[in-house]
């Protein structure tokens, strides 16, 4: 039994981290905590249950097409939704854009897919019990991901100059780095990041029109509990609210299980304002 | 002549809601009423909400939480299934209670937490509450849920307990405008904006929120049950997301720091549902795109759009000329005299000895000037004084008292006043608002004083505003008063916050390059005016690059080099010290 | 045009245009307008979807036959997603605004616990198939009408089949963590420990909780023979039925309509998991060992042909929502008037009344109108065109 927790916990935790990225990549470029994250989880879920099940295409084939479906919904959103308010960043429209945008998105799929969860297809027929591939897919998944970023931001141009202007807009557009292309591109990374999310956890999650708020919900505690920005952060986060979750579920039920999630993301919050792995409080002088 | 025609115009939005909340009832149709009612109760939460959100800019997400408790509190008392029955109105009153207890419980996190962090444990406590709602079946009903409490004629009618919601609304929005136009309304803006202002200020935010809170959770409480009645059911799963959005979002379309924004904003997020509604399975997606619509079309937020006033050109080729009589008259009089005394301090960051036994005084009247090369320790020594710092040595006293250490709030008290290298300055209020920021400490009326416009308060008012006036004729923005400060030069932005330093009439006055971006007629001014200041008795430090404005209105001057006093003495005997020629004045 | 869940919307949008342009007329050729409360994008909204087939399907062929005594029915469709605020402004909007002369739905016992009162202020005639027991009142609300059975009803048709056909004695209860499940769960609970049985294990479990493992070890370790389940969510049913072919034990599940919804023969990992698993059931849609449904039903059935797609849905969802319009235009057509006490008046009187989905019987003080003896267990896995096999055990 413990092990059935653990391994459902690593699961949805890997998940969870997953959206955590994708929050902390649209952040990073633009200060903008998008409530499409969770959007793009479920659509991962849901676009590959329809390339692959639906419309027949090869794994690989409906892996490429959701994830580009993905990414142009994540500039879209960019587009849309966040370069709009932009200027008035002070006043926090962005909650007001990206969620009118993710409930465009969330209605979409429930009255074209489904208003019910759609079986996601099973991608390699490895493993069974505790080591079923529904289990350990996303944290695969979630393994690869960061080791991709990493490399992304530390080897490549492309990568240092996301961090640039996550560092600092100002200078880096004085710099002459094209602050607004690489925002576009941060919007389509997370993207493909919060597609991956839904993907991998497909067939755990399964495909279904509401599974985006929820991951809203628990892809910001990771977020939280990393720190802001932080991806390293954001996956032992997940993890540990996984795992949180799932023991919580199992030691006082369905209902309190929440209630013991909350509670305790609001104490570890309320000990480490700034999340377990954030820096520390700027200047304010 | 033209602000009272712009307090004129500025009413006309609230008669014409005020026409329609007359009119409707003689439509005779339920479905407005229930509408109309609606709307009302959103707003009563929304208004509380609005100084929490608009205001104080916290970004509280989750007050459905609140509402559920109000909601639950009057139903479950007034259903009488776990306590004795209890009348409808006394249940409504306890659940308001109930939501101002569980106000200052959600908001409380607010003093730990940044923006998001916030938001989200707003609404970890959204959740928590319904969660509860559904697991405690003996006194909640669970998933059945329960009826809401029955109002007694002739609120039991739906043009009844309309137009008992609406008196309701109207009462809100007359108190929390109330709260937004007093001393508090502009401290929740000021720390909003400007934090730290707000801190020397004498503000404590702390204090301030808890109030804020009580009140929006009373607020909210008092409209959940009100909700109760009017759904005539409740179930957990009325208290969704959605609608703890719409109460957020609502503030956000009206714009901040606006009272006529945000209900505009709740009237209409309370409409386009129902404008949406005939396309059924679409409704949602219309409504939707209608949201997103709005943000792109008025990124301002509502107020921006009804704010014609900031519009107006500015009178060009002004200048800032300050009046010593009005300065004579705003700090005459009798006042305590103390002298700063400094002794030993060492403040160390990590290995780095930002101060490293400095020994400082500054005596009434006089101007004392403080300059050394950058990172010599200048502004660090004024954010000691001013309670930012704790030194890990020496002593710190004002006319002989200790002042405590890291405890920058409770400086103003104790009439030591500042302004900053960046003015901190709240762009959105005017010149005239942003100097009666300093006087918040003069207030005497407490805030439910300010909630019901007492005398008082009102006395407070109109005190506050005179001396504010005052304090801008002293440094010579008089003719700037009613001009919001985000369209001020920068040179005008520094003498305002000199301006408001004079609100609490400072026995020490802590200027920090006060002449950065001025033009050389400006610095005449400033000098003349920092000279003046400190002949009514104020001991004044002042920070500065400008060697020529130290010399010439400085009494005596310090030389600061690696936190350590290199030189001191009047400014001759610095003009002329070997050390500071080589190694600062250069030449 | 076959009528399918992706047609739905564009149809809604079409059919309340031509409404809005076709609203003035005289007062004879007033169409009689029929409100409807669906929940059609929330989630769990596949009860509303399926019922709202049958309610196209219904206007359209009495409007085709000429109407109502001439005046053709107008579907004034609300999508309440769920949410009880929405359905309280919708039923006072359709009272108030459409001024509608009857209202069918909501669907969900949430949404129609918080509009029951409203319409029973405006003596608005209505039909639901909701299932708490408490929303039939004769004497609180004089004016709503449920043509599906009640929760008591389907409790002890599951009850019954449990204790005495399957005959198990210890049952673990389990229900999901939304109001209706939370409260079904318990009612059941307490129902089974009232007929003697051994409830050894409750639970109710978080829909989106990934693997069920626990919950499932844990009814076995407490001795279950059968699982009873209450939960709409088919999510929720599959990962549990996975979880037990898994586990390899053979243990029945008895409950939830939902337990047969199509969705799940496409969401279990083999078909052998769905089976050894009875959900709640009609006689009206259920057929026989030799695959034949009653003559009502099937005639029904060869008139949805090429016109209303079954295969997504359950054929009752349909029966219910053809005879909902059904109800309410026979009331028009025999009282000749669409007035609120006449249609009230009219059902009042139905002794009974034959539905294709059941024989509806309403008098003054008794408005629960399905008869218990329709409700049966059926094998949860053998639908076909959203009607099922009986469950072994019934004749």
């Amino acid at each position: 039994m413990l092990y059935s927790i653990i391994a459902s916990g690593l699961a949805v935790g890997a998940v969870y981290a997953l959206i955590g990225i994708t929050y902390n990549t649209m952040f990073a470029t633009s200060r903008v905590m998008s409530f499409t994250a969770g959007q793009l989880g479920m659509l991962g879920g849901v676009l590959g249950s329809m390339f692959i099940l639906r419309l027949g295409l090869p794994m690989v084939v409906g892996l490429l097409a959701t994830l580009i479906v993905c990414a142009l919904i994540g500039v879209l959103t960019e587009f849309v939704a966040v370069r709009p308010v932009l200027k008035s960043l002070e006043q926090h429209l962005y909650v007001l854009s990206t969620l009118a945008f993710a409930l465009l998105i969330q209605q979409v799929t429930a009255i074209e897919w489904s208003t019910e969860p759609q079986p996601f297809p099973r991608l390699f027929g490895i493993g069974e019990g505790i080591w079923d591939e529904k289990y350990w897919l996303p944290v695969a998944t979630c393994a690869v991901t960061i080791i991709g970023l990493e490399y992304l931001y530390r080897r490549t141009l492309i990568g240092r100059a996301f961090l640039a202007v996550a560092e600092d807009n100002f200078a880096a557009r004085a710099l002459g780095l094209p602050e607004r292309n690489l925002r576009v591109a941060s919007y389509a990374l997370a993207a493909v990041v919060g597609g991956l999310a839904g993907f991998s956890g497909g067939e755990l999650l399964l495909a279904f029109f509401a599974n985006g708020p929820q991951l809203n919900f628990y892809g910001f505690i990771p977020v939280a509990l990393g720190g802001l920005g932080n991806n390293r952060g954001a996956v032992i986060g997940g993890l540990a609210l996984g795992l949180f979750q799932q023991s919580a579920n199992f030691a006082v039920g369905g209902i309190f299980a929440s209630v013991a999630v909350f509670v305790m993301f609001i104490i570890i919050l309320l000990a480490a304002p700034q999340g377990l792995f954030g820096s520390g409080t700027a200047r304010r002088v | 002549m033209h602000i009272t025609r712009a307090k004129l115009t500025a009413f006309v939005p609230y008669m014409l809601i005020l026409a329609v909340i007359t009119i409707l009832p003689m439509t005779g149709n339920d479905y407005r009423a229930l509408i109309g009612t609606r709307a009302a109760i959103y707003w009563i939460l929304i208004a509380g909400l609005n100084l929490i959100v608009g205001y104080a800019g916290q970004l509280a997400i989750g007050y459905v939480a609140l509402f559920a408790l109000g909601s639950y509190t009057a139903s479950i008392l007034a259903a009488g299934t776990v306590t004795p029955e209890i009348p409808p109105a006394l249940a409504l009153l306890a659940g308001a209670g109930v939501g101002a207890v569980f106000g200052v419980v959600v908001g409380l996190p607010a003093l730990r937490l940044r923006t998001f962090y916030f938001a989200m444990s707003t609404l970890g406590f959204a959740t928590i509450v319904t969660q509860v709602a559904l697991g405690w079946q003996n006194v909640t009903g669970g998933g059945i849920g329960l009826s809401g409490p029955s109002l007694p004629a002739p609120f039991d009618t739906a043009w009844g307990l309309y137009w008992l919601c609406v008196g309701l609304a109207v009462v809100f929005t007359l108190i929390t405008a109330n709260v937004a136009a007093s001393r508090f309304g502009r401290a929740l803006i000021a720390t909003r904006d400007a934090e730290v202002a707000a801190e020397a200020c004498g503000i404590s935010k702390p204090q301030l929120l808890v109030s804020v809170f009580l009140f929006a959770g009373a607020a909210a409480g008092l409209a959940g049950g009100l909700f109760a009645s009017l759904q005539t059911y409740i179930t957990p799963d009325a208290f969704t997301f959605d609608l703890s959005l719409l109460f957020f979002i609502s503030v956000l379309i009206g714009g901040r720091g606006s009272i006529l924004g945000p209900l505009l904003g709740t009237i209409l997020l309370t409409l386009l549902p129902e404008i949406a509604a005939p396309l059924a399975a679409w409704s949602t997606f219309v409504y939707a795109g209608l949201l997103l619509l709005i943000v792109l079309a008025m990124p301002g937020g509502i107020a921006a759009l009804l704010d014609r006033e900031s519009r107006k050109a500015l009178p060009s080729g002004r200048a800032i000329v300050p009046q010593h009589d009005a300065l004579q008259e705003l700090l005459g009089g009798k006042r305590l005299q103390q002298r700063l005394q400094m002794s030993g301090i060492l403040l160390k960051f990590g290995e780095l000895r930002a101060i490293d036994g400095l020994d400082l005084s500054v005596e009434p009247g006089e101007v004392h000037g403080l300059i050394g090369p950058n990172g010599s320790g200048k502004t660090t020594t004024l954010n000691v004084i001013s309670g930012y710092y704790r030194p890990q040595e020496g002593s710190l006293t004002l006319g002989g008292e200790t002042l405590p250490a890291a405890k920058p709030v409770k400086r103003a008290a104790r009439g030591i006043c500042r302004t900053f290298q960046t003015p901190r300055i709240i762009g959105e209020e005017t010149a005239l608002e942003n100097v009666m920021i300093g006087g918040t400490l003069a207030g005497r009326a407490s805030f439910v004083e300010a909630l019901l416009a007492l005398p008082r308060a009102r006395a407070d008012e109109r005190q506050i505003k005179a001396t504010a006036m005052g304090a801008l004729r002293a440094v010579g923005l008089d003719s700037l008063a009613d001009i919001r400060a985000d369209r001020l030069q920068h040179s005008e932005l520094r003498f305002l916050e000199i301006a408001r330093a004079l609100m609490l009439h400072p026995r020490l006055l802590l200027l920090d390059e006060p002449a950065a971006g001025l033009s050389v007629q400006e610095i005449l001014r400033l000098g003349a005016l920092i000279k003046a200041i400190s002949r009514e008795g104020v001991a004044v430090l002042l920070v500065e690059h400008h060697a020529d404005l130290i010399f010439d209105v400085c009494d005596r001057v310090t030389v600061l080099n690696l936190g350590r006093v290199l030189a001191h003495g009047t400014p001759a005997e610095i003009r002329v010290h070997k050390e500071v020629v080589s190694a600062y004045l250069g030449a | 045009m076959l009528i399918t869940r992706r047609t739905l919307g564009l149809g809604a949008v079409a059919a309340t245009s031509t409404i809005a342009l076709s609203r003035p007329g005289l007062a004879a050729n007033e169409p009689l307008r029929i409100g409807w409360l669906a929940s059609l994008t929330g989630a769990s909204s596949a009860p509303a979807i399926g019922f709202n087939r049958g309610v196209v399907f219904a206007t359209d062929a009495i409007n085709a036959a000429g109407g109502v005594k001439g005046r053709k029915i107008e579907i004034i469709t609300r999508d309440t997603q769920g949410d009880p605020t929405k359905a309280v402004n919708a039923t006072q909007e359709l009272i108030s605004q459409a001024k509608v002369d009857a209202i069918w739905g909501p669907t969900n016992s949430g949404e129609s616990l918080a509009t029951t009162a409203v319409m029973a202020r405006s003596k608005m005639p209505n039909i639901h198939p909701c299932v708490v027991d408490s929303l039939i009142d004769t004497k609180k609300y004089p004016n709503a009408f449920r043509i599906a059975p009640a929760n008591g009803q389907w409790d002890d048709a599951v009850r019954n089949y449990a204790l005495k056909v399957i005959k198990v004695k210890k049952v673990a209860v389990i229900g999901d963590t939304t109001g209706y499940g939370v409260t079904a769960a318990k009612a059941s609970a307490e129902a089974f420990k009232k007929d003697g049985a051994e409830v050894v294990y409750v639970a109710n479990i978080d829909a989106t909780q990934p693997d069920m493992t626990p919950d499932m070890l844990r009814a076995r370790a407490a001795g279950a023979e059968a699982i009873i389940l209450w939960s709409v969510s088919t999510g929720m049913i599959a990962r549990l039925l996975n979880t037990r072919g898994t586990m390899g034990w053979n243990v029945p599940f008895v409950g939830h309509p939902s337990l047969s919804s199509g969705e799940i023969g496409s969401l279990v990992a083999a078909k052998e998991n769905w089976a050894n698993v009875f959900a709640i059931g009609y006689k009206s849609c259920s057929f026989d060992a030799n695959g034949k449904l009653p003559a009502r039903s099937a005639e029904f059935v060869s008139r949805l042909k090429g016109k209303v797609d079954l295969a997504d849905t359950l054929l009752w969802w349909v029966a219910g929502g053809y005879d909902a319009v059904n109800l309410i235009a026979k009331a028009v057509e025999v009282t000749g008037s669409s007035s609120g006490e006449a249609i009230i008046g009219y059902w009042n009187t139905l002794k009974p009344y034959p539905g294709v989905f059941g024989d509806y019987t309403f008098s003054a003080d008794q408005h629960n109108g399905y008869p218990t003896d329709e409700v049966v267990m059926s094998a949860a896995n053998s639908a076909k065109d959203g009607s099922f096999a009986l469950a072994p055990g019934y004749a």
